[in-house]
């Protein structure tokens, strides 16, 4: 299948990266192994970046962030036995909360230009948006699962998760009550782990 | 209630746990019976990655070049890392004098040349008349490559031109921050032993001639941390200080809220 093949080379480029430090690397490898890893996955993971923050600004320094991250722990991938675009999402997330949270008391009033369209997606019913160019198996479940859930709903379980926030934080992010936003969650949760059951 | 018992309920709380909703002691409980149950731990790391997967479904969007310009000049590896063992006399060198910082890249790249004109006369003796010239001839086109190679390494080389020793009430050095006008990078290097504590992150402030003290920045906990500056704001800061702060530091515009850790003054080197 692609994504497999497409794995493969994510996975080779990664170890070079890692690998740079080691003798008999070729000088300068690494460094042209990130630039090709760049170009595979910058706009992907910018993509889940620009969704945690929710500003392009924010989004460039998280993913910059992000990048410099991979640079240097790349010799553990092998470790995490995590297919690779998951184990870069996850780093590109975790560093879009850390550049979130350094942010959040810092300008408070920033305009979250993105969030508007959340607003939308959760007031109305509008199409899914979610996009498994790159997705690995596991994605392809899940994502098959929330695409049968409410778009409000998905869209409540998929914040929760990407910008790491509590039931109350979404009520106050989304102007919901707090009732509705418990709610949603937990019918999401209840209809997702019927489906993820039978793709386990 | 042992949850072991209740396969549902389990899900269930597995799943708020990945998501990140089961929060407060619900959450501490579900993490002890985690620690206890490999059940348990388990269904929590199921639901960890399948959310984390998560991450894999958002939308395309291409960012902007500047932000592959900005990485690739962060991981290009700079001839100032080959200098680090002179580092402690460097640094008595920097207290008296200052701006020997390329002096000292010049005569590591100036020693080589020298090592490798030893080699040629090594080489003259110990070879025989026959292979003599052709020896010297190809040590002469080593000698020609290595001088481009030096010369193209001058070019990439950092051009030090603001350094300042920050130091502890002790006076005792805790960090080495130097600043290159021509990739706007400021450079800070630990060299002393303070590690903050897992809940707390160092901060960089300048402190100006006038209005308070401005942040410029939270450190990671790497030994080398780089961050992009402007110089004609470095021209203006007589000083720069590093206070402890909560992690992920503190908002800019009110100061530091921990103690001051580490200062000194930022001196222009002279080229």
């Amino acid at each position: 299948m692609a994504y497999e093949l497409q794995d493969l080379q994510l996975i080779a480029l990664i170890e070079r990266i890692g690998a740079r430090h080691l003798s008999g690397a070729p000088a300068g490898d690494g460094e042209a192994a990130l630039r090709v890893l760049y170009d595979l996955t910058s706009s992907k993971l910018y993509g889940v970046a620009l969704r945690v923050v929710g500003n392009r600004e924010w989004a460039e320094d998280a993913l910059q962030e992000a990048y410099l991250n991979i640079w240097r722990i790349a010799g553990d991938y092998k470790v995490t036995l995590s297919p690779p675009m998951a184990w870069m999402g996850v780093i590109v997330r975790s560093r879009s909360l850390d550049f979130l949270r350094r942010r959040a008391s810092e300008r408070a009033d920033a305009a979250l230009e993105l969030d508007d369209a959340i607003s939308e997606t959760v007031a109305g019913d509008s199409p899914d948006p979610m996009d498994t160019t790159q997705a690995s198996e596991q994605a392809w479940a899940l994502h098959e699962c929330l695409r049968k859930l409410e778009a409000k709903q998905r869209e409540v379980v998929s914040l929760a998760y990407l910008r790491d926030l509590s039931h109350s934080e979404l009520a106050e992010q989304l102007k919901l009550p707090l009732g509705t936003v418990k709610t949603w969650i937990r019918r999401g949760l209840d209809q997702l782990r019927g489906c993820m059951g039978r793709f386990a | 209630m042992n949850l072991l018992n209740h396969p549902d309920l389990l899900d269930r709380l597995a799943a708020a746990y990945g998501l990140g909703t089961l929060r407060g002691g619900a959450r501490r409980r579900f993490e002890t019976m985690a620690r206890q149950s490999a059940t348990v731990r388990t269904a929590a790391l199921i639901w960890q990655e399948r959310f984390s997967s998560m991450t894999e479904l958002q939308t395309l969007e291409r960012p902007s070049a500047n932000v592959w310009k900005r990485i690739e000049n962060l991981i290009v590896r700079t001839p100032v890392v080959a200098a680090q063992p002179k580092e402690t006399a460097m640094l008595e060198k920097l207290r008296r004098g200052l701006g020997l910082w390329r002096g000292a890249a010049l005569a590591g790249a100036l020693a080589s040349v020298a090592a490798i004109v030893v080699g040629v006369n090594l080489g003259r003796e110990v070879a025989s008349r026959d292979g003599q010239l052709a020896q010297v001839q190809q040590r002469g086109t080593q000698l020609a490559a290595q001088n481009v190679q030096l010369t193209s390494q001058m070019q990439s080389m950092p051009q030090i031109q603001y350094v300042a020793v920050l130091a502890d009430e002790r006076s005792a050095a805790s960090m080495l921050v130097t600043f290159d006008p021509s990739h706007k990078m400021m450079t800070l290097k630990r060299i002393g032993d303070f590690q903050e504590g897992p809940d707390k992150s160092l901060q960089l402030w300048a402190l100006m001639p006038s209005g308070g003290p401005k942040s410029l920045g939270v450190l990671g906990t790497q030994a080398v941390v780089k961050m992009t500056a402007a110089e004609g704001e470095v021209r203006e800061m007589p000083a720069l200080a590093i206070s402890l702060e909560p992690k992920g530091g503190v908002p800019g515009d009110r100061g530091p809220t921990g103690p001051v850790l580490f200062k000194g003054p930022l001196l222009q080197t002279t080229l």
